[in-house]
């Protein structure tokens, strides 16, 4: 702004000075000189300088040395126009502040169209400026955040025209920013999704409702892409709608995986239904859910076309006695989400017939604000609790057994120690149970019996089958048992041997029995064989040539009945020792009454044997007393006196038989059958001697002998 | 006659009856009896005086066996037979000694005598 000599102002002088002093905007009036003939007061002001001062001022000194070298330039390109120019820069006001100026420089004309300077105008423009590059800066942070963000932004006008776009959205829907700019966001959604997606768009555009769905976008490639967009409509400062923006997320993968479960989810419930499991899903807000079809049978109800059913219509076939429990089980998992796995009762709807059900539950939980569901699968599994029952009464049952059986029951392992025993084999053994357990079965018998034992147990390793064989084994006490062991392998599911089972029962008593019976018959037989020889002997010395028939037949009754009258008492007696003087009463009871009798002496025992052969001997002697001695007269009288006698060296019987009252004796002339019985059986018999003396005064009979056996 | 006569024969028999008709019987074959014993000692020492040619030997004694008796006799080679009423010879003994079973017949106690003599 170089000063030109003076020359007149536009219009009246004054009345320009006026106008422009009273603008808020520094105005100044250039001659062709470029000097300046004018300034106004806001240009002083800015100065603030003189009025003659900011004439010769040289505003090049307050130019922002940014701005410098661009405001000089464009101001001498604008004056040598001739045209209107403008200028923008930052100058340094009087209080040293920088400020934006815009300034306009319009030529001045005189009359004749002579170019004759320029005048111009400069208006602060510092809070519009600072303003605008805020806001630039403010669009090139947000450009930037949008540009790198993993999310999609796009902007579409009210009709769906794609305005603005970031790259993300350009990535994930696979157009490129120029071709999204020609198209709307109708042309890039599945159809399928549209029907749902133009609804929403016209509302939020029509009320300014925000939403959020999900749909597909068909990219450039015909791919397919699902997205999860959030809208909302974008107002201009009057809150009137010019746009919609949607955040767009790619959820393909997400989609996919589900689509994935979901399908998985399918199979394992046609699988599981296949294999007689029910499947259910309850919805936790409604309490109600989609039940398979078998689940329905299973509760005995009818099926139905829409399979949902609710949890109180469950809840109302578990059988009354597990109802609470079964409640509860299932209200903790919808509240605490601990799965669910229970056995209960339900009673049909149909048939009302009790079944036992398993149940796996879980409940399952949505990021979002879907509600929890509960989903699970039920079986019958009544026949599998009736075998644990049966199973149960069976192991009871064969506890009761195990524990109450006489039998003995023992289980060892294949190196022989005892595993399990039961209270018979504790009671008959004598060992506690501590004292048999695990220990070898060959601490419980004699080497040889260990023998026949393994023995046994080999066979059957190598043939298999069981063993039946009688052990003897020992007591605690040391007594002998006799058992008889049937014992088997137990096999294991390959059939190899796992362990030996035996049973036992005590044979003891039985064999002791049994060898006792053997020995009674053969006594029996001995003694059937003896006592026919015995009556043999009787018969052929009764039966002599010499005797008439009717008096050997007498004494041979009177023989077999003293014979069978010792027999009666050794029977009564079991053929043990038995009472002498008893043998001798009974001998002479058919021969007269008691009182003719004295009999004296103690009560000695003697062996059957011995006593047959005293009965026969006494009947003999009474014969002959009843035929010619005592007997044969009403006062007769027989003495029968014994006593042990105890001198020198082992013990003797000393007996007499001494007859008075009878007739005068003679001795006979023949010596039969009685003499000799008496004399020479009696006498072998006792190993002593027996002497019969014919006195007058009556018959003397005297034996001496060693005390008989058994009559200590 | 039996072709017996003569014949000296042990008898060791514990049942007097019995002792006494097996006496008889051997006296009406011509046999004279040694003994007849009736307990095993007695009988041990009758067979050991050598005063018989043949025995027979009751094998039950009251309990006890006549088996020493026998062992005796086969020892010093004296043929004896045993008579019983049950069973087999004792243990020790088989077929090559006769066996006379009770009750006693006369026909059997010849024939076993007769064997005794090799006959």
């Amino acid at each position: 702004m170089i000063e030109a000599p003076a020359e007149p102002l536009p219009v009246g002088e004054d009345e320009f000075r006026l106008i422009a002093d009273s603008a808020p905007v520094a105005v100044w009036v250039t001659r062709l000189d470029r000097r300046r003939s004018f300034v106004n007061r806001a240009y002083v002001a800015f100065l603030g300088v003189s009025y003659a001062e900011a004439l010769e001022f040289d505003w090049r000194r307050i130019i922002h040395p940014d701005d410098a070298a661009r405001l000089l330039a464009e101001s001498v390109a604008g004056e040598v126009s001739l045209q209107t120019f403008e200028l923008e820069g930052r100058y340094r006001n009087a209080e040293g502040e920088w400020r934006w100026l815009h300034s306009t420089s319009q030529p001045r004309r005189d009359a004749e169209g002579r170019h004759i300077g320029f005048i111009g105008v400069a208006h602060d423009v510092t809070e519009a400026k600072t303003a605008e590059l805020a806001l630039r800066e403010r669009e090139a942070q947000l450009s930037a955040f949008i540009s790198q963000t993993t999310a999609g932004f796009a902007q579409v006008d009210l009709e769906g025209r794609f305005t603005l776009v970031n790259d993300r959205f350009c990535d994930i829907t696979g157009w490129s920013q120029e071709a999204l700019m020609g198209m709307t966001m109708q042309q890039i959604t599945h159809p399928d999704d549209l029907v749902r997606n133009v609804p929403l768009f016209e509302r939020a555009v029509r009320d300014g409702t925000p939403y959020t769905h999900e749909k597909r976008y068909i990219r450039r490639d015909g791919g397919i892409v699902w997205v999860n967009n959030s809208v909302a409509v974008i107002r201009r400062a009057n809150g009137e709608p010019f746009g919609v923006l949607a955040v767009t997320l790619d959820v393909t993968q997400r989609r996919e995986s589900e689509e994935a479960l979901r399908k998985s989810e399918e199979t394992l419930r046609l699988a599981t239904e296949t294999a007689g499991m029910a499947t259910w899903e309850l919805d936790l807000e409604t309490m109600e859910g989609a039940w398979s079809p078998n689940r329905f049978d299973l509760l005995g109800m009818a099926r139905r076309p829409d399979a949902r059913g609710s949890f109180e219509e469950w809840i109302e076939r578990v059988h009354p006695a597990d109802r609470e429990r079964t409640r509860e089980a299932a209200l903790c998992c919808f509240t605490e989400g601990v799965p669910y796995t229970i056995e209960y009762r339900i009673l049909r709807a149909d048939d009302g017939a009790e079944r036992w059900l398993q149940s796996h539950g879980n409940r399952i939980d949505y990021g979002d604000s879907r509600p929890s569901r509960f989903v699970g699968v039920s079986f019958d599994v009544t026949a599998r609790k009736r075998a644990e029952d049966e199973l149960r009464e069976s192991e009871t049952r064969f506890r009761t057994i195990f524990e109450q059986a006489n039998d003995f029951l023992i289980t060892t392992t294949l190196d022989n120690r005892v595993t399990s025993v039961n209270p018979a084999v504790v009671e008959a053994i004598g060992y506690d149970e501590g004292e048999i357990l695990g220990h070898s079965i060959a601490e419980f018998m004699d080497p040889d019996q260990f023998a026949i034992s393994m023995d046994a147990f080999n066979r059957k390793l190598q043939h298999g089958g069981s063993t039946r064989l009688t052990v003897r084994l020992r007591a605690k006490d040391g007594r002998e048992l006799i058992w008889e062991v049937n014992s088997r392998l137990s096999l294991d599911d390959q059939g190899q041997p796992v362990a030996l089972h035996a049973i036992g029962r005590d044979m003891t008593e039985a064999k002791r029995a049994e060898a006792h019976l053997r020995l009674l018959i053969d006594e029996l037989n001995h003694r059937v064989k003896n006592t026919l020889a015995i009556v043999q002997g009787i018969a052929q010395q009764s039966f002599k040539d010499d005797v008439p028939p009717r008096q050997a037949r007498a004494a041979f009754e009177g023989r077999l009945a003293a014979l069978s009258e010792a027999h009666n008492l050794l029977t009564r007696e079991y053929w043990s020792l038995v009472s002498m003087r008893q043998i001798i009463e009974d001998a002479l009871r058919p021969h007269g009454e008691a009182c003719r009798f004295a009999l004296d002496g103690p009560d000695l025992m003697i062996l059957p044997k011995t006593a047959i052969s005293l009965a026969l001997a006494i009947h003999e002697l009474a014969t002959n007393a009843v035929k010619h001695g005592a007997l044969s007269r009403p006062e007769g009288r027989i003495a029968v006196r014994w006593q042990r006698l105890r001198a020198e060296g082992p013990a003797r019987l000393s007996m007499r038989w001494e007859e008075a009252g009878g007739p005068a004796v003679s001795a006979p002339s023949r010596r039969g059958f009685g003499t000799r019985m008496i004399e020479r059986g009696l006498a072998a018999e006792l190993g002593g001697s027996v002497k019969i003396e014919f006195r007058p005064e009556g018959l003397v009979c005297v034996v001496d002998a060693p005390l008989p056996e058994g009559a200590e | 006659m039996s072709g017996l006569e003569g014949l000296r024969v042990l008898v060791v028999e514990d049942e007097p009856v019995v002792a006494m008709y097996l006496e008889d019987l051997l006296e009406a074959l011509g046999c004279q009896t040694i003994g007849p014993a009736s307990r095993l000692a007695d009988g041990l020492a009758l067979a050991e005086e050598q005063g018989f040619d043949v025995a027979i030997l009751d094998i039950n004694l009251g309990g006890e066996r006549s088996t020493p008796i026998a062992e005796t006799l086969r020892a010093r080679g004296v043929p004896f037979a045993f008579a019983s009423g049950y069973g087999a010879p004792p243990e020790g003994f088989g077929d090559e000694v006769p066996m006379i079973e009770k009750p006693y017949r006369e026909a059997q106690v010849a024939a076993a005598l007769d064997r005794l003599l090799g006959r």
